[in-house]
């Protein structure tokens, strides 16, 4: 028999006294684990590590674990997502479900039931990975193309027919459309698209944020000075709306 | 919750419903004198009509009716106020609890889970010894601090219902402190504590043993506790100013920032953020000490130059010498 390749998973958890029992009983199972502190060095192990699961808390220093759960789904919708958090109410579980998690558990979770959750997605996950999709490429799952107003964004050739053209979009471009996109009608602040679009914390480089709108705004906005879409809300951020 | 309070329309917020109010209010004492004059002025027309001699007495009524109508409407405008001022209690106290649920929960839930884990981790699967002895101190560090939350929570509860239990009894204030430190030097172990008393005397004063040590304990942690020196310094100096005794708490701390320094001590209240639990803890120890304080007729005091730069509390308490 074939050796099978250990799957791997990413434990991002700030209590140190959690992360090494769940590393040891995962690692008992037979799983390779690593564990990460904190939100900004979790989603940089998720990229370097390409983990197969991955389990994440809410309440997390720097990025909080909903944004890193956001992040995440930007880029990859298949990726297994386990929360386990000390939010147990119906609002924190819906909240993390409506972002794209798999499975919500809270603390204090049962051991074996967790195993048990983390078995199946893993199972679950392996499915998609032999039915097709070969070519690789992952998919914004739900659509390829993205339409408002005289503007039609092809998401998988990153490119965006406006009125200015046709236009090429940078990753960071696309990153950012999916995430105003995927909260059409609700308010950003600055610091979380910082969060959720870059990974990285602090109020020093928001200006980044606003460069990136003025950019959007020349792209997709009949007069840039009045914009329809793309529309800043003083002292909280941006918005993205259409009909 | 807190989401039906911040997404309500914002003509149902209460500072609109008070300005709608309060011009409503105004806008009824203009009418209520403006039709009054009218109607005064239509009788004094009537009453020159038929040559009656009522133009006198209506004259001095008019200022009357205004005069009691304007305290009528200020004691409503009073009231609204107080309500508003009320209200705005309310839902800052609400706030202010959520907070604390909120955090109160995390400190409760992450050793209980840690607990939870461990245990059923050494009913599944057998350990060498030394693994056993390392979980097992993870083990009893959870139970350690779970049974410090809740003792803050029943040290709360204890001072709010004003029920101390102990006698207060007449110590020295200066071997208390000392004692205090040699009893209590496993939470202190990689700090320098020294105790400063420049006049030399003896402070003998009225206290409650276990409530003053709390005071202690909260104050000299929070010292330990937000510092990122490498050997962290505690100051203690003894200071008699006309009739009042300073006890200085000195730290090389984080410092506090400036718009803080009157915060820290509300109850619940937690420095730094909630979301990214940049906060930790109940929020509840600053607000034991000053109530520990007052039930010994003292007050404390935070000073701090800013972030990095420590911090300084002060006992305040009144001292006859």
């Amino acid at each position: 028999m074939k050796k099978v390749e250990k799957k791997r998973i990413l434990v991002v958890e700030d209590e140190s006294h959690i992360a090494e029992g769940l590393k040891l009983n995962l690692a008992l199972q037979g799983y390779d684990v690593m564990i990460t502190p904190d939100g900004v060095s979790g989603l940089d192990q998720w990229k370097k590590w390409q983990p197969d699961l991955i389990i994440l808390d809410i309440m997390l220093p720097g990025i909080d674990g909903l944004s890193v759960l956001q992040s995440i789904r930007l880029e990859n919708e298949r990726i297994p997502i386990l929360i386990l958090s000390a939010k147990s109410a119906i609002d924190d579980k819906v909240k993390g479900l409506s972002y794209g998690v798999d499975d919500y558990l809270a603390k204090p979770f049962d051991l074996e039931e967790l195993l048990l959750r983390i078995e199946r997605l893993l199972t679950q996950a392996s499915w998609y990975r032999k039915n097709g999709d070969s070519n690789g490429i992952e998919s914004f799952s739900s659509e390829r193309t993205y339409t408002f107003g005289g503007n039609r964004i092809d998401f998988e050739l990153s490119v965006a027919y406006c009125k200015r053209g046709e236009i090429c979009l940078t990753e960071q471009e696309v990153r950012l459309l999916k995430l105003f996109i995927a909260n059409k009608g609700k308010p950003i602040s600055r610091s979380k698209i910082l969060g959720i679009g870059w990974g990285y914390t602090g109020s020093m480089a928001t200006r980044t944020v606003d460069n990136f709108m003025v950019r959007f705004r020349k792209y997709f906005e009949v007069d840039p000075k009045k914009p329809v879409y793309f529309k800043s809300l003083r002292s909280v951020g941006y918005i993205f709306d259409h009909d | 919750m807190e989401q039906a309070i911040t997404r309500t329309k914002w003509f149902f917020h209460p500072i609109f419903i008070f300005i709608f109010s309060t011009v409503a209010l105004a806008t009824s004492l203009i009418l209520y004198i403006y039709w009054y004059m009218e109607v005064s002025t239509g009788l004094k027309e009537v009453a020159q009509k038929f040559n009656l001699d009522h133009g006198q007495l209506l004259e001095s009524e008019t200022w009357v009716v205004i005069l009691i109508l304007s305290i009528l409407v200020g004691i409503i405008l009073i009231g609204i106020f107080i309500i508003f001022v009320y209200n705005q209690k309310t839902i800052q106290l609400y706030r202010l609890q959520h907070n604390f649920i909120n955090n109160f929960t995390h400190e409760l839930k992450t050793p209980v889970t840690s607990l939870k884990l461990y245990l059923e981790t050494f009913m599944k699967h057998e350990f060498s010894r030394d693994d056993q002895k390392k979980y097992l101190d993870y083990m009893v560090q959870d139970v350690g601090r779970l049974s410090e939350n809740i003792n803050r929570i029943l040290n709360l509860a204890r001072i709010e219902s004003k029920i101390y239990g102990e006698e207060f009894v007449i110590v020295d204030l200066l071997s208390t402190v000392e004692q205090f430190i040699t009893d209590n030097d496993h939470l202190f172990q990689n700090c320098i504590i020294n105790t400063h008393n420049s006049s030399g005397r003896s402070f003998p004063y009225r206290i409650n043993m276990s409530l003053f040590d709390m005071l202690l304990m909260n104050l000299m942690t929070n010292a330990v506790k937000y510092n990122k020196s490498e050997k962290p310094r505690i100051d203690i100096i003894f200071k008699l100013y006309h009739r009042r005794l300073h006890i200085r708490f000195e730290d090389n701390g984080i410092g506090i920032e400036k718009t803080e320094i009157k915060k820290i001590f509300k109850k619940f209240y937690q420095s730094g953020r909630a979301d990214d639990m940049t906060a930790r803890g109940s929020g509840l120890g600053l607000h034991l000490v000053q109530n520990i304080a007052r039930i010994h007729k003292g007050k404390v005091v935070a000073q701090s130059n800013g972030r990095g730069k420590g911090s300084v509390f002060t006992v305040m308490l009144p001292f006859k010498f």
